[in-house]
């Protein structure tokens, strides 16, 4: 296939500025014939199709100011990356990580540096460049993100913590990528937050691929807390090979319109993953989630938590989809999704899904869409605590299951903090 | 000195009458107990005081140092100084016993008087060691998977910490063996002094040779139906509330009693 660069001039001059290898920029271009094709992604009770989250904007190299991160705080560790927008502003690995050949670094250099590994891995796997509209838009518009390798038994006991800020200071596109690859019998540790700085209405479209390899465990968290006027897509997935294992925490603390598209494919035998969820939506705020594990091998394990909580007049749906494909012999998909709410005018949806090709399987499911109970929030107001107050512990408990599965002792007092800011500036609406 | 009032109390709960005009007068320095069988209205009494929601007031008051405080929410009358020990206390997962009866001591505190972290977890090791409870129940969930004994103890615990004006104790007996019931009265009584009062809601007698009581109420058919020191209590353990009741001349059907 031979693709002409020169009719598409914005890729072009983006290529030849960043220097990009001549293979990605013509998958840009393939991704964005194909993308005219493609449909968007269709999602059970979520309605997404009319939100501005399509990517639209011409590619452009764009450059930060530095002083926008000091309003930020965040933890120093040893082991961090902060990016800004496109650029990339810190990144410290710590030697015992270099030394054992682990491979951390911003998307630029992964392309120059280690061409092949992301050549093979890059939308290939995990998520597949021309699945939907909304990948290979992804592919098309891409201009930041980080690429993570481990090399097979390497255990790494410390965490990686990468803070992942969107510039909505302008009206800018964030199209990030994250392709995190855990080699044959080793651990990793990964944390990630994303966060807005300014207020203008944004897209975001945000992929992260997780590459298990045999036998290995990884264990990733997130706290998401992009801005009210930022629409995104935000596709996290994992594949999953022979008893590899994934345990997923995430924290959904956006303010603005998102759909969360987070899959597992349990493609070895043995494989496992945990899928924890919890979510809050505020304001006029509207949340799809739409988690799915696809049990593929053998006495493959997949469970889905998912905890929401939903005020004023928002709305947050839970879809949970567990799949048996046929072969899948001793699989087990497991789900519980529950939706707490505290106002009238909120709509919440949780959606149990169930698709089982195989007889010799076990799987099982549990949702619910309740308030706040009574008899809790009675006991909590007999010792003197104000009912909204009374409120905010019932809800942080109910989240608990999830909260308590976040590696950072750090990061989970932040995660509770932001949890009952937004909860109290939820209240406020009551 | 502090004065807790029921008057002509009518309480219903799902539109059927439970307590039919209860009257009692309590100050703090004092003890009373309220004696009855089951299904007389005892429960009722301690929720409706404490503002449970489920619980209707169609008549009567309950005042507080000579104000009425049932139009106050349920958390307001706790700040203004009652406290009910739970029968069925709520588990609440997520939160630690700590972290919840640090709070609930600070909500009562004026915000400059809040407890430091250092004087809160002091006062609440030493509390601990009187009730025989482990430091680890301090970090455990509130009340998740607590034993029926470890939950008695627990809301005794928290009355001690938050140190109310006057603490109602729902059959803080049921369910404890002797020695839990020793721990347990060894609490109350060391709460009592000019500053507290309590009122103990009991079936059995068994809890006040360890608490005695100043004033014993009997009540039955939802209504105090008489009053007196602890040797009431004595006589009922020895002639059950059956024997009490002819002689008063009531027609009143007990709950317990064969057909």
């Amino acid at each position: 296939m031979t693709i002409d660069v020169k009719k598409y001039p914005a890729i072009a001059e983006y290529a030849k500025e960043t220097a990009e290898p001549a293979w990605f920029t013509e998958l840009r271009i393939q991704s964005l014939e194909k993308a005219a094709e493609l449909e968007l992604p269709s999602f059970e009770k979520i309605r997404y199709q009319r939100w501005p989250i399509q990517l639209q904007q011409p590619l452009e190299k764009r450059n930060v100011q530095k002083e926008l991160l000091e309003e930020n705080d965040f933890e120093q560790t040893e082991n961090m990356v902060v990016q800004v927008g496109q650029a990339t502003l810190e990144l410290k690995l710590s030697q015992e990580m270099r030394d054992q050949g682990v491979i951390i670094c911003d998307w630029q250099t992964a392309l120059h540096e280690h061409g092949e590994l992301v050549q093979k891995y890059f939308m290939q796997k995990a998520v597949k460049f021309d699945e939907d509209r909304l990948t290979a838009q992804h592919v098309a518009y891409m201009t930041s993100g980080l690429f993570i390798y481990i090399p097979k038994n390497v255990i790494l006991k410390d965490v990686f913590t990468s803070y992942f800020i969107q510039d909505a200071t302008t009206k800018a596109d964030y199209v990030h990528h994250v392709m995190l690859i855990v080699g044959e019998n080793s651990e990793f540790s990964y944390l990630e937050n994303l966060k807005t700085i300014g207020t203008e209405a944004t897209t975001a479209n945000i992929i992260v691929e997780v590459i298990a390899q045999e036998n290995s465990h990884v264990k990733f968290a997130s706290v998401d807390r992009l801005g009210v006027k930022t629409t995104t897509y935000l596709n996290r997935r994992g594949y999953l090979e022979k008893d590899a294992r994934i345990n997923w925490s995430m924290g959904m603390m956006n303010d603005g319109k998102i759909v969360g598209d987070f899959d597992s494919d349990l493609v070895g035998d043995g494989a496992h993953s945990e899928v924890k969820i919890v979510a809050i939506s505020t304001g006029k705020q509207v949340q799809g989630i739409d988690t799915r594990v696809t049990n593929r091998g053998k006495h493959t394990i997949g469970h889905i938590l998912q905890h929401g909580v939903i005020l004023s007049r928002s709305t947050l749906t839970f879809n949970g989809i567990g799949h048996i494909i046929k072969g899948a012999k001793g699989a087990d998909a497991q789900q519980e999704s529950r939706v707490l709410m505290l106002s009238n005018k909120a709509k919440g949806d949780a959606n149990p899904i169930l698709l089982i090709d195989d007889n010799d399987v076990t799987a099982g499911h549990a949702a619910s869409i309740g308030r706040v109970n009574q008899e809790q929030l009675y006991y909590l107001m007999s010792r003197g605590l104000p009912k909204k107050m009374a409120e905010r512990l019932v809800i942080i408990g109910f989240l608990g299951p999830v909260l308590a599965t976040i590696p950072s002792k750090a990061i989970r007092e932040q995660l509770k903090l932001t949890i009952e800011r937004k909860l109290i500036d939820g209240q406020k609406d009551e | 000195m502090s004065k807790l009032e029921v008057k002509d109390l009518h309480v219903s709960i799902d539109g059927k009458k439970i307590l039919k005009g209860v009257n009692l007068t309590m100050n703090t320095g004092e003890i009373h107990a309220i004696m009855g069988p089951n299904g007389t209205g005892k429960s009722t009494l301690s929720q409706a005081i404490m503002g449970h929601p489920a619980y209707k007031v169609t008549q009567g008051e309950v005042l507080l140092n000579g104000e009425n405080i049932l139009d106050l929410p349920v958390d307001e009358r706790a700040r203004a100084g009652l406290f009910l020990a739970m029968q069925y206390p709520a588990e609440i997962p997520g939160i630690t016993n700590a972290e919840f009866i640090r709070g609930a001591v600070n909500a009562r505190l004026p915000e400059d008087k809040s407890l430091s972290i250092r004087k809160f977890l002091k006062k609440l090791d030493k509390t601990m060691q009187v009730l025989d409870m482990t430091e680890e129940m301090a970090d455990r969930y509130l009340n998740e998977g607590f034993s029926g004994g470890e939950k008695k103890r627990n809301e005794i615990l928290q009355l001690m910490m938050i140190e109310p004006k006057f603490a109602i104790l729902d059959e803080i007996d049921s369910g404890l063996d002797i020695d839990a019931l020793k721990v347990v009265s060894r609490g109350v009584n060391q709460m009592r002094g000019p500053e507290f009062g309590s009122l103990i809601i009991t079936h059995y007698q068994r809890l006040l040779n360890y608490i005695v009581p100043d004033v014993v109420h009997v009540m039955m058919g939802g209504k105090i139906v008489k009053q007196g020191g602890p040797e009431l209590a004595k006589r009922l353990e020895d002639e059950g509330y059956t024997g009490l009741r002819d002689e008063l001349g009531l027609d009143i059907k007990l709950v317990d009693e064969e057909a």
